[in-house]
Order: C-alpha cells, then structure tokens, then sequence
C-alpha cells in the first residue's frame, strides 16, 4: 500500500537525511519527495511531502520513528494531525464565567476543549486543567488566547514549555 | 612561578567557600598552571583583615566562625569597608561575593567598577548589579581591558556561561530554557511527592534551611529573573535588563494544580525562558520524564542550538564549596589567560 506524508522540517543540515534514513531498514520504500528549500511555512519550517509504499505495519512503524524522532507530522493521506495541548488554571475560575472561557477557545479555528477537569478548594481560589485538541502548528495561537482569556479574568495560566 | 594576589569581599557561606576551595586546590594550582594563589585582603559588611604576604586560609574561616568578624583576625584585623580595602591593599584579582541587591546592585557594582578602573581582573557571583547593569559592567570592563568573569552567577555550580561561550562556540544558542532557582524547585517538588499545600511546604522548607527566613526572591522568580537577564546578555547577546523579564512566582500554586497536573503526566516547574522573543519567569508544565523532571534543589537548563541540538546541563545551583567552584573555575580562566 501506498501512504502520503507531509511533514515540516528545520532549515537545518542533516534533517532531511534523518527523515529518509529510517524508511528502507523499516521494510518502506520511498515513492515521491517533495522538498522545497526555499519555501518556508509561517514558522519558519520546510513542509516537505513523501509518498512511501510498504506493507500496513511498516508504514505504521516508520511513522511511529518520525514521532520518536520529534519530526512533525501534518497530514497523513490528506488527513490533518491533531496534537493535543494541555494548560492549568488558577483562581476564581467558576466564579468569572467558565462557559465563556470554554467558548473561547472553541472559537478558534482548528481547536477544541476535549477535556477540562476542576478541582474546588472551598471558597478559595480552583484549579483547571484543560485538554485541547489543535491542528499542528496552532499551538501558540492557542495560548495566546487563553493568555488573554485569564488576563481579563485575573487567573493563573500555566503553559507546556 | 606567578603569584597572584587575591582580594574577596564578602564573606558570608559564598566567600567562605572560595576560601576554603583556595585552601583544597592551591597545590594543584601550582603545580597545573604555574601558579601561586595568595589571599590579601578578605573583607565583609563590617570588618576585614589584610596583610600584604598572604592570609591563612583556615585561620580566616575560623576566625569567622568563632568571633562572627574579622577584625579579630590575629595581627591583620581591621574595620575597613570594601571600598578601602581596594585602596589599601595591592592586588590582582577581585573576588565580589557581597549580597545581591536588586534594586541599586550595591555595594558590589561599585566595587567591581572601581577595580576595573584600577586595572585589576574581577570574578563575582552576585547577581544584582548585573542584573540591571549588565552593559555598564561589560563595557567597563572591556575599556579598562580587563577580565570579567561570572560564571557562578547562574546556577551555583552547574556550568552554563563559560560552557555556552567556550565550548559550545561553534553554535548560535537560539534558546534557553531551565530550572535557575533551587529553592522553588525543591518546594515544588515536595508539594508534588507530598500533596501538601504551598505554605506548609515553604514553612518546612524554611525550617530545613533551604528557603530564606524571607522568601520573596526565590518564590517570587526574582531569583531566577536576575539569572535569565545575565543568560540573555552573556550568551544569547541580548541587551536586556531585570525590568525586561516577565516575572510570575509560584506562591499561587495549589496542590490542586500540581496534583491536576500529575494526573495528566505532567508537573509544574518554575522555568526560565530566554530566546529573542521572550524573557521570562513563570510556572510551566513540563513531562514527566523530561530532561525537565528533575527533583530537590538541582538545576538544569536546555539550551537550544542550531548543529548540536539540545544540549541539556544538570548540577547543583547553591552551596558555599558548589558556587565556590564555579568562581575558581573562573580564577583560573583567568591565569591561564595572563
């Protein structure tokens, strides 16, 4: 079977290398690759495409080794990646409109709250985690956002680094 | 054989411990560098002793120790202030373990700009002055073409400065990003094993001797933002100053978050940031079983770079001999330069 890729990639020597080293000793053969050096995503990253051709369990072990090896997957077979994004809140969290927080930041295009678990400490201040599932690529977007959400409403965010 | 003539001010549990590391690794001195360490003038808040062939070493300490001065240092005791002592005696190189002090960085900014106008080397631990004068010290010290080293500045022992600068010399380092305060780390790292609240565990870290009896500059990320300016400075070359860095502490955090974040393999440390794009101090949620992950009072920081990756350093960030060895370190750089 045949599976398409894309992927993004510091401008950097050595990445493309990295990505193409593991696909043969994991019983995958390289089709296509499209890679543009000179054309670069918002962030500054090289997307490059790869159509590979292997078995079913090959192709699942070759994209198991990008993960490992930090590359960032964008699409498979068309399909966009979602990564998932975690972040703490602290303080008056119910008391300053949870639902329109929650709302929030399902307005923003390609993200969802796909978890949000509170925990309650009396009168005193709470404390929010929330999961949230974004396309690749808008995970600073997003906590720009929230940034701004717990601003307005006096709360603590506290960010992956 | 050179000799060198050295002069510390300061002498809490840093400047103790720069004696005594000159005490253990005089020999080993001589003999690798050619070189002959001689102490002449070790001074603190109130008192000094001075004494042009040299100081004992141990006699120093335990004059400290016993008396809680120096000026009943046997013969060589005195009240003089740092700044007469620089006058006084005739020296080499200045060893400045004075106290932080983050809202004018004195005494010891003057005292390390009058010894770069005397001509003399400076190594310094203290964060203050080049917290918020980083430029004004450096330029100073390239006027007077003299050395300025200051490596035990951030993170007590673990090597960061000189090993971005030296070792690390054929990368650009585009980030930064570490656990810079010990005492934060330790808090929440217990809040975290024990579920305590935040309080309890600043009170017993307190009791054990690891928070200060006032805690505002490590809880608050003080600490911590006076060593990401002078990182931001000194190796990613960018001209910023204390009140550049976005600063929030851990005293809100609630054994509810960290406990929130366990649950979903994360934990919450107190991380320094640097890169062109930000400058700061805040609570973060990293993974459990990162290079981030680390418990008790050690440091750690990551620092990005364009050929070699990540490059993570791990070490202790306080102790007297710990900080101690950084400054010798940065003796030493110093002969083997002259």
């Amino acid at each position: 079977m045949r599976m398409d890729l894309v992927l993004e990639l510091l401008d950097v020597p050595g990445q493309l290398v990295s990505v193409i080293d593991p696909i043969g000793g994991l019983g995958a053969n390289l089709v296509t690759i499209i890679h543009q050096r000179d054309i670069k995503n918002q962030k500054g990253l090289i997307p490059v495409q790869l159509t590979l051709e292997g078995e079913r369990e090959n192709l699942k072990k070759v994209i198991e080794k990008f993960k490992e090896l930090n590359i960032s997957i964008l699409k498979i077979d068309g399909k966009v990646q979602k990564e998932k994004i975690s972040t703490i809140l602290i303080g008056h969290i119910v008391d300053n409109d949870i639902r329109d927080s929650m709302d929030k930041i399902n307005e923003i295009d390609g993200a969802y709250v796909s978890g949000f678990n509170i925990k309650l400490d009396g009168e005193d201040k709470s404390s929010a985690l929330i999961n949230i599932e974004a396309d690749f690529g808008k995970k600073n977007l997003i906590f720009k956002r929230i940034k701004e959400i717990a601003l307005q409403k006096d709360l603590l965010m506290i960010n992956e680094v | 054989m050179k000799n060198y003539k050295i002069c510390i001010i300061g002498f809490g549990a840093v400047g103790k411990g720069v004696v005594e590391s000159i005490f253990l690794k005089k020999e080993m001195i001589k003999q690798e560098y050619d070189a002959e360490l001689k102490i002449v003038a070790v001074g603190d808040s109130s008192s000094s002793a001075i004494s042009d062939d040299g100081l004992d070493e141990r006699l120093l300490i335990e004059t400290k120790e016993t008396k809680g001065n120096l000026s009943d240092y046997p013969e060589f005791g005195g009240n003089l202030d740092g700044k007469d002592i620089l006058d006084k005696i005739d020296y080499d190189i200045l060893i400045e373990v004075t106290p932080t002090n983050i809202e004018t960085g004195e005494p010891g900014k003057s005292l390390i700009l009058k010894a770069f106008e005397d001509g003399k080397d400076v190594v310094t631990s203290n964060k203050g002055h080049l917290a918020i004068n980083y430029k004004e010290l450096v330029v100073s010290a390239q006027k007077n073409n003299v050395q300025f080293k200051f490596e035990a500045t951030v993170a007590g022992a673990m090597p960061i400065i000189n090993f971005a600068q030296e070792t690390l010399n054929s990368c650009n380092i585009e980030s930064i990003i570490g656990i810079l305060n010990g005492t934060t780390n330790y808090i929440l790292s217990r809040m975290t094993s024990e579920g305590s609240s935040y309080i309890n565990t600043l009170n017993e870290s307190q009791e054990l001797g690891i928070a200060e009896t006032d805690p505002t500059q490590d809880v608050e990320g003080i600490d911590a933002a006076c060593k990401t300016v002078i990182l931001a400075n000194s190796i990613l070359n960018i001209d910023a100053t204390y009140s550049d860095v976005d600063v929030t502490g851990i005293s809100d955090i609630t054994s509810e978050a960290i406990d929130l974040a366990k649950k979903d393999g994360y934990l919450i440390k107190l991380i320094g940031e640097v890169s062109k794009k930000s400058l700061k101090v805040s609570p973060r949620l990293v993974k459990q079983g990162s290079a981030y992950d680390l418990n008790g009072t050690l440091n750690m920081a990551t620092l990005k770079t364009d050929l070699a990756g990540d490059v993570t350093v791990v070490g202790k960030g306080a102790g007297s001999l710990e900080t101690a060895s950084s400054i010798l370190t940065d003796l030493i750089n110093i002969i083997r330069l002259k």
